[in-house]
């Protein structure tokens, strides 16, 4: 199983790197939602107490009390998914909707879905494999935490129904094409408050022109304040995990906004640390998780995403698995595999804003991280001395980095700490580049 | 040499251990063919006697085209006889030196320049190549075989179409038919052969090396076989579908593909003959740097360094490949200065080793390096000529074909006349043949021609010629801005001061970091033949090198530059400074100066009357005045990553160098040396862009100390004197100032290529030195109240921009703050980027309204020039970038003709309608009607005259108020005057096409209705279209609003001429709903009572009415606009670009390509050059599909410009135009109405879609396509039955555009 072996890969990887000690501390600050390598802790706060069955305690599946740190081995079967969900259903019967005890929500004919896909306006990918869905329903793990669960673009809705089916207590679906919104609102009006569906693009919140948004486009504020999801500080327990497909495009120019978004906390995440949970091409997913001395994968977002968040390879799965509708460009050989779509988790930590980096002077850390990647070869003290004169071989020493040392040998939490180390000495603060900053958001859209 | 051969001896005992180390090494077989061709090549060459060799490498020049086509086939066989040829050379002691170093040069062949990144692949295939013709021979029974084969595949033709009925097929025995073409079609058809039966061929083609006549035997059986089974299948094809309409399709096709070399084509003779082979494209850019390079080299004296540089070019045989005998020939001329015969020699043997001819100029410096010697003997000379006569040149063709320059041409002579003491070349007069039907008669019949005269005297002219000699010889003008009349605080005193320390500083860090730059490039040589910036860096003084870096600095904007504009500027300073200098070296001023002196005889008032045009009369004097240099240079332009290298290198210069403390306006500061520039990145999206930022410090103290001296660029101020001609594609504009007749994007050639292939561009050439040739002046009083508005405040209204002192702000605020919510911070911030970026727009506007009032201020007592060149679709600008009579209100209005005429009867009432048309005021009108409202307002317009800023101000209410308040001083001294007829008027008249591209739309179609509502249909009142859209609009607007569209409700009486006009006028010129939904934004934006909120929404729905409301008034211009979008669609998807010669015989070609990325390396950032203008690239299908429409209506007005121009200067007019609206003097404004209209009709009485259709046609459907592509072929005839349909045309009779009043009104 290839998940496995990756899984594997990654673990080691993983604790070679230093990101060992930060998930530590993680953990005890804030107690509630232990993460570690994924898969290998349950939330202790598990409202659905009366999952406690029987049928649902498939082999690796979490169940209450049971801390087991056993990393999952087998996917649930899919059968005891959908139990799970039937008998959950049951359980809140008051609050559900009519049909449920009768049967599962059924996903479809393949053939309809893929047609309905394929018939899509758009180059976009799409989940139609029953199977893959259900892989998918169970990394997301819909029915243990009280997140609400924002699935972009669905399409014809196989993940939604799978996802329902798995015990989802509350999914936004948020489509931008609106071929689509028909039958998922359709499917709105038979369930009872589980799903919503709106017309909107995730990728396409908040954009930078002026003017009044016409949906797909729209604002954050204005998506969540419709659903009603009220701010929450960064510590408290995530509010929303996003599902998704990057759109291939741009997935770069994407995760680069999204990580700007987070640091200066706009966007969505002024409502807290959300989740992402998305399908990237390979070849960016192995950029994000590069490290330091890959001088030609590890770039200013690698370094922004990994000091931002836990980043975990949940799934793997090759492209011809997803419905493609229209037939592009043939992807261009690069330097690095791109046989896959990969399902990353994008955890934010709740420790980010501590020790002197707020979302206030975030900026100027994404200036000097972009400033100092867009080469990787030269030396960090040349940056640092072009900065402020004089001050470069100071900061080095204090952290203990060798002078001569490589912009594209620094590891983000090193860059964290440079940062930090910055903006307490006054020189810095005169220094061009803290004016620099403010400049070059404009471009990044996200008001 | 001899030296050389001894290390090569040394080097080839270890010969055949290389050879099988190569193998060994499992290198590719294309490697090793290298080595085998390389090595027999060699040998050959000492083998053979010097006569035998220069035979064999005249033969091959010929087939080398065809060979390259067949290369790939035969490459099997080749390597067969190269085995072969190995062995035998194995046993063969002699050595050469080409081996061993080519060996060198493959180990570490990573080029730098952009042809050599083509890899070894295609170089080494081209040495097999050329070796294999030389193997062979001769060439000679291979090209029988050819007409053998084509003769036999004839046949079989004409056999198979008689057997397959009526069906014809159509493509390939067509053009077989024209005997010239006979040899390509064959290559070709048999290129189509091979794919179908490779292997055999391959087999064949093996089995050729070695016996050749049954091979060929083989082969043609072979070819036979593939034809038959081809047609088979095209038969059933044919037969499956409706075969009598495709048959009658075919016929069609048929027909059409005769059809352009049926015709006697006008353009024939402008036609530019069949693209270059690529191979030679590709090697253009490689041949230029290593021109510009030898060049630099040789003038910086560098000889040593020249000649090293060309033998290890030469020696390189992938770089070899890409040389020409114009290259040798640098260093030829180089030698023949030191008289030096034996050198010349060698590099005719060098010449002869590459393969090349030696072609005029080489013989040219052979016998100059004769003349110059004392003690030449007619024996050389006369061998000398000899040879030049075998090679098929001739003497005459030398003298008028070559570029002399310094003495060159005397002492060639001297060398002529060593044998024939009376010799006299005898020069051909250019003729006056070739003109397009549409100017035939202006050139061949001037007995009505008056040409007008300068109202100057020749002493005047002369003084101008002088000054202006001056200001180009230094290259640079230092002026005082207009703020100098500003009265000076002591902070300003105390920065100005600060600043000129520091300046002076800055230039010793500077020279000095150049010296050290200097030393480190002379002394890196590690491999020859690679390029350097070191003969770039001397071509300059030191100091010159550093002034242009101090210089830059100065016009830095605050907000930084990127670095590539930054770098191509520094570039492009030393490159203009550099070829003034190289004329100066070149002994060209003093020889500019004879000729335009007597040249000024032409022009100024007080000689006799000439009836030859400008150019002419140039021609001619230059043609008298034989001996000394040739005018025409022929200097290299720099290719344009060499101007960006050079420029990267003196930024990373001025970025390490520029220092400056930092307590320097902050004593308490701790002292540092902090550098004034620093290099960061910007991002766009994932996009990441190099810039250059000026320290805050150091923007600070310039703003903080006004400086008042500008410095620019001499090419940037108008001439003081009139421009010299263009005579040709390379010489004319500025005295010594280089000029582009065509104005391209940076680097981009093909343009140029293709004007110098032009042979008649003689209209062209004599309208833009029509155009030149108007003098200009100063309105003086004008220029002082708008100095005065703009020394105080500014004023936006009026368009002169107010100082940053008024810019708005920027709120303070602090992000740590707890009393913001986080929404209020991204307000603020957002607030804080608004207000930046309102501060460098400002700043910008500020500044080039600055520059332009400087010159103006500058100029204000002179009498200037403007010299024009062309864009690539012949429209014509005035070469000075900020001040001209292009400009905006504000320059325009400062510009008066220099020369003034009488009023005359009526020049007083075209002022006044004049003035009318500047209001904007009476659109609709009759010229009589806006002459009687001119006249209700008199007193409204001698207030403004007399009280422009304290009366009551009714110009500034005007479209254009500046120019309106300059015209309103006009009539004021005019109807004040004794007698207004004789009052003398500088003032220019404008005369405006209503709505020009659509004009030319609708005379194209004939169309009617379109025709009435563009004005070429005579009328009582204008027609006037923008109001006719709007009123359109209106109505669909006023359907919505009923039916409840909120929008459509809001935009109730806020829909007027204006909103749509802009984008009425844009459409015919593409403009897409994009664009036109910001030009209407910005309409409304400027609407104050018109809800700001709404805006957004409402320029979305205007622009979707604005559009549907044109489809439906203007149907004929649709149907020819979707014709050339879609001829152009599948000319691009064919893979040909799109090119056209206008009826003026001018060849317009578009640049839009994929694009392809090109890095410059340098030690400070790789910049990324995404070129899209490379040829060699498919063509962008989008952009050519959507940019031939206009472009191609732009060709056309050009057209009509240059036409109406060049008949104004005949009829003694003074003419300048700005596009579609033409200037003239009051006086003459009716005559210049005459010849526009004139023209119009006789432009468009030229069938001019037919042409183009034909001239299409020609280009691209008269080639054979191969039937085995059926897809491909089916792409073809709808190309071809495409640009066959031309349009239908309406009934409108063009004849009546001469009775149109408002036509051009």
């Amino acid at each position: 199983m290839s998940i496995q072996i990756f899984r594997v890969v990654e673990l080691v990887m993983r604790s070679a790197c230093s990101n060992t000690i930060r998930s530590r501390s993680y953990m005890r600050k804030a107690g509630l939602a232990p993460v570690g390598p994924p898969g290998l802790c349950v939330p202790v706060l598990h409202r659905r107490a009366y999952s406690l069955d029987s049928l649902s305690s498939g082999p690796g599946r979490p169940t209450l009390g049971s801390s087991s740190q056993q990393p999952r081995t087998e996917r649930t079967s899919p059968s005891a998914a959908l139990a799970h969900r039937s008998l959950s259903a049951v359980a809140v019967q008051g609050q559900c909707r009519p049909m449920c005890q009768y049967d599962f929500l059924d996903v479809g004919q393949e053939e309809e879905n893929v047609r309905r896909a394929m018939s899509c306006k758009k180059i976009r990918h799409f989940i139609v494999d029953p199977d893959l869905a259900k892989v998918v329903a169970q990394h997301i793990e819909p029915g243990l935490a009280k997140s609400i669960i924002f699935e972009c673009n669905p399409g014809p809705g196989v993940l939604t129904r799978t996802l329902l089916n798995a015990g989802a207590q509350r999914i936004v679906a948020l489509e931008e094409d609106k071929s689509f919104l028909h039958d998922l609102q359709e499917l709105e009006g038979h369930l009872d408050g589980q799903l919503e569906v709106v017309h909107c693009d995730y990728f396409k919140l908040d954009p930078m022109g002026k003017g009044n948004p016409r949906p797909p486009t729209m604002f954050s504020d204005k998506l969540f304040t419709d659903l009603g999801i009220s701010e929450s500080s960064w510590t408290d327990d995530i509010p929303v995990k996003v599902v998704g497909i990057l759109p291939q495009h741009n997935e770069r120019g994407m995760l680069l906004r999204m990580a700007y978004a987070l640091f200066e906390r706009m966007s969505v995440y002024r409502y807290g640390r959300v989740e992402l949970n998305l399908f990237m091409s390979e070849k960016e997913y192995l950029k994000l998780v590069s490290r330091p001395g890959s001088m030609f994968n590890y770039r200013a977002f690698t370094v922004l995403w990994q000091m931002s968040c836990d980043i975990d390879l949940l799934h793997k799965e090759p492209w011809e698995s997803f419905v493609k509708s229209k037939q592009g460009a043939s992807k261009r050989k690069g330097r690095l595999p791109n046989d896959h779509l990969c399902l990353v988790r994008l955890r934010p930590r709740a420790d980010l804003f501590s020790d002197g980096l707020s979302p206030s002077n975030a900026s100027t850390l994404l200036m000097m991280v972009k400033q100092c990647l867009a080469k990787r070869k030269v030396k960090l003290i040349d940056r640092l001395n072009v900065w402020s004169p004089d001050s470069g071989s100071r900061l080095l020493s204090e952290l203990g980095m060798p002078l001569d040392i490589l912009t594209g040998n620094v590891f983000p939490e090193e860059y964290l700490q440079l940062f930090q180390l910055m903006d307490k000495s006054k020189e810095f603060t005169q220094s061009w580049l803290y004016e620099e900053v403010l400049e070059n958001t404009q471009r990044e859209g996200w008001a | 040499m001899s030296v050389l051969r001894v290390c090569a001896l040394a080097q080839s005992l270890s010969r055949r251990s290389l050879l099988e180390k190569c193998a060994l090494r499992g290198y590719s077989a294309d490697c090793c063919r290298l080595c085998a061709s390389l090595r027999s090549g060699a040998v050959r060459r000492i083998s053979e006697t010097p006569l035998q060799l220069q035979r064999r490498n005249v033969s091959f020049v010929i087939p080398k085209t065809e060979a390259a086509k067949k290369r790939v086939l035969e490459q099997s066989q080749l390597f067969d006889v190269l085995d072969a040829r190995i062995q035998q050379l194995q046993t063969d002691i002699a050595l050469n030196i080409q081996h061993a170093e080519v060996q060198v040069v493959k180990a570490g062949s990573s080029g730098r320049g952009a042809s050599s990144s083509r890899g070894p692949k295609s170089t080494s295939k081209e040495k097999i190549v050329i070796l294999q013709s030389g193997a062979k021979g001769t060439s000679k029974p291979q090209q029988s075989r050819w007409i053998e084969k084509l003769a036999l595949e004839k046949n079989a033709k004409s056999k198979k179409s008689k057997s397959s009925s009526q069906v014809l097929p159509g493509t390939s025995h067509k053009t077989i038919s024209t005997a010239a073409k006979k040899t390509k079609p064959a290559i070709k058809t048999d290129r189509g052969g091979t794919k179908l039966s490779d292997k055999s061929h391959a087999v064949v083609y093996s089995k050729a090396a070695s016996t050749a006549s049954t091979a060929h035997n083989v082969s043609k059986g072979k070819w036979k076989d593939s034809q038959n089974q081809h047609h088979g299948e095209k038969e059933q094809n044919l037969t499956d579908n409706d075969a009598h309409s495709k048959a009658m399709e075919l016929a069609e096709v048929e027909k059409l593909e005769r059809r352009p070399s049926q015709q006697a084509n006008m353009w024939t003779s402008c036609r530019v003959p069949e693209t270059v082979d690529s191979e030679e494209r590709a090697s253009g850019d490689m041949q230029m740097s290593i021109r510009s390079y030898l060049e630099a080299c040789v003038f910086a004296g560098d000889i040593e360094r020249a000649s090293h540089f060309l033998l290890s070019q030469h020696r390189v045989i992938r770089r070899r490949k890409l040389m020409n005998t114009d290259i040798y020939n640098i260093l030829m001329r180089v030698w023949a200065k030191k008289c030096l015969l034996h050198q010349i020699g060698r590099i005719f043997i060098l010449l002869e080793e590459a393969g090349l001819k030696p072609n005029l100029g080489s013989y040219c410096a052979a016998l100059e390096c004769m003349g110059r010697s004392p003690s030449c003997t007619p024996k050389v000379v006369t061998r000398c000529l000899n040879q030049m006569q075998q090679d098929g040149l001739s003497v005459d063709d030398m003298f008028s074909q070559c570029v002399f320059r310094q003495d060159e041409k005397d002492m060639v002579l001297k060398a002529m006349r060593i044998v024939q003491p009376d010799y006299q070349p005898c020069l051909k007069l250019t003729t006056n043949e070739g003109y397009t039907s549409l100017v035939q008669d202006f050139y061949t019949q001037r007995n009505d021609h008056h040409y007008p005269k300068l109202d100057f005297t020749q002493e005047k002219l002369l003084d101008g010629f002088k000054r202006q000699l001056d200001v180009e010889q230094a290259c640079t003008v230092t002026i005082n801005s207009v703020e100098a009349d500003k009265p000076v605080t002591a902070n300003m005193a105390k920065m100005r001061a600060l600043l000129a320390m520091q300046r002076a500083q800055w230039q010793k860090s500077l020279l000095q970091a150049l010296r050290e730059t200097k030393t480190i490039l002379a002394s890196t040589n590690t491999k020859d033949y690679k390029f350097n910036l070191y003969p770039y860096l001397c071509v300059l003084e030191d100091r010159e090198y550093v002034d242009i870096m101090i210089q830059s600095v100065a016009n830095l904007p605050p907000s930084g530059d990127s670095l590539k504009i930054i770098a191509g500027d520094l570039g492009n300073r030393v490159y203009t400074k550099y070829s003034v200098r190289q004329k100066h070296q070149n002994q060209m001023v003093e020889k500019l100066s004879k000729i335009y002196c007597s040249y000024t005889d032409l022009l100024a008032k007080d000689t006799k009357e000439y009836d030859v045009l400008p150019r002419e009369q140039w021609c001619n004097l230059e043609m008298e005045l034989t001996s000394g240099p040739m005018l025409q240079g022929g200097e290299t332009s720099w290719p344009y990553i060499v101007t960006l290298d050079l420029g990267t290198c003196l930024v990373d210069m001025m970025v390490k160098s520029l220092k400056i403390n930092s307590d320097i306006l902050n004593p308490a500061q701790e002292r540092k040396r902090i550098p004034i520039l620093y290099h960061m990145y910007t991002f766009r999206s994932i996009r990441q862009i190099g810039f250059i930022k000026i320290h805050p410090i150091l923007s600070q103290m310039q703003q903080e100390a006004m400086e008042t001296k500008l410095t620019f660029d001499s090419s940037v101020m108008p001439m003081l004197c009139p421009p010299v001609p263009w005579t040709s594609m390379k010489f004319g504009a500025y005295l010594l100032t280089p000029a582009k007749l065509m104005r391209t994007v940076d680097g981009a050639v093909q343009h140029e290529a293709l004007l110098e292939k032009c042979q008649n561009l003689h209209a062209v050439l004599d309208s833009l030195n029509q155009l030149g040739s108007c003098a200009w002046r100063i309105n003086k009083p004008l220029l002082d109240i708008i100095i005065s508005i703009f020394n105080d405040r500014g004023n936006d209204k009026l368009d002169v921009p107010p100082p940053l002192s008024e810019a708005p702000k920027a709120p303070h605020f602090n992000p740590q703050d707890p009393n913001h919510t986080s929404s209020e911070k991204a307000h603020l911030k957002r607030e804080v980027i608004m207000a930046k970026k309102k501060y460098t727009e400002m700043h910008s506007l500020r500044m080039d309204a600055l520059y332009k009032l400087s010159i103006a201020n500058h100029m204000r007592d002179d009498i200037f020039w403007f010299p024009h060149n062309m864009d690539f679709r012949g429209r014509t600008y005035p070469c000075p970038p900020h001040f001209n009579h292009l400009g905006s209100d504000v320059t325009r209005a400062i510009l008066l003709f220099a020369e003034g005429k009488p009023l005359g009867p009526k020049g007083l009432d075209w002022l006044k309608i004049h003035l009318v048309n500047l209001t904007g005021l009476k659109k609709r009108s009759s010229l009589q009607g806006r002459l009687e409202y001119a006249n209700t307002i008199m007193e409204d317009i001698l207030d403004s005259a007399d009280n422009p800023l304290n009366g009551k101000k009714w110009w500034m209410n005007a479209d254009e108020p500046w120019q309106a308040l300059a015209c309103c001083m006009e009539i004021a001294t005019a109807v004040r005057s004794p007698d207004p007829a004789q009052f003398i008027s500088n003032f220019p008249v404008h005369q405006d096409g209503s709505c020009n591209g659509l004009q030319h739309y609708a005379a194209l179609g004939r169309d009617v209705i379109g025709a009435t509502s563009v004005n070429l249909m005579p009328c009582d009142m204008p027609q006037d279209v923008y109001s006719g859209v709007a009123q359109q609009v209106e109505e669909f607007r006023a359907e919505d609003a009923a039916s409840g569209v909120k929008i459509a409700k809001v935009l109730d009486g806020f829909i007027s001429r204006k909103v749509v006009k802009q984008t009425v006028m844009t459409v015919v010129y593409g403009v897409t709903r994009y664009g036109g939904r910001l030009q209407i934004e910005k309409r409304l934006k400027e609407i104050d009572e018109f809800p700001k909120e709404h805006v957004w929404d409402a320029s979305h729905y205007l622009v979707r009415l604005v559009f549907t409301g044109l489809k439906e008034m203007f149907t004929g211009t649709r149907e020819i606009q979707d014709w050339l979008t879609e001829s152009a669609r599948l000319i691009s998807k064919s893979g040909h670009t799109v090119e056209w010669v206008t009826p003026l015989g001018l060849p317009v070609i578009q640049p839009y390509h994929r694009t392809r990325n090109q890095m410059m390396k340098s030690s400070m950032q790789h910049i990324n050059l995404k070129i899209n203008y490379d040829i060699k690239e498919r063509p962008d299908t989008v952009k050519q599909k959507n940019a031939f429409p206009p472009n191609f209506i732009h060709s056309l007005d050009s057209t009509h410009m240059m036409l109406t121009s060049l008949h104004c200067y005949s009829a003694g007019l003074t003419f300048v135009s700005v596009h579609d609206c033409f200037w003239t003097h009051a006086l003459t404004v009716d005559t210049m109405n005459k010849v526009c209209r004139e023209q119009f009709v006789a432009l468009h009485s030229q069938p001019i879609l037919e042409d183009l259709s034909n001239f299409l046609l020609q280009k691209y459907c008269n080639r054979v396509q191969t039937e085995a592509k059926n897809k491909k072929y089916q792409e073809y005839r709808r190309l071809l039955l495409l640009l066959g349909k031309v349009p239908q045309t309406g009934d409108f009779d063009l004849e009546q555009v001469k009775e149109s009043t408002y036509f051009f009104s």
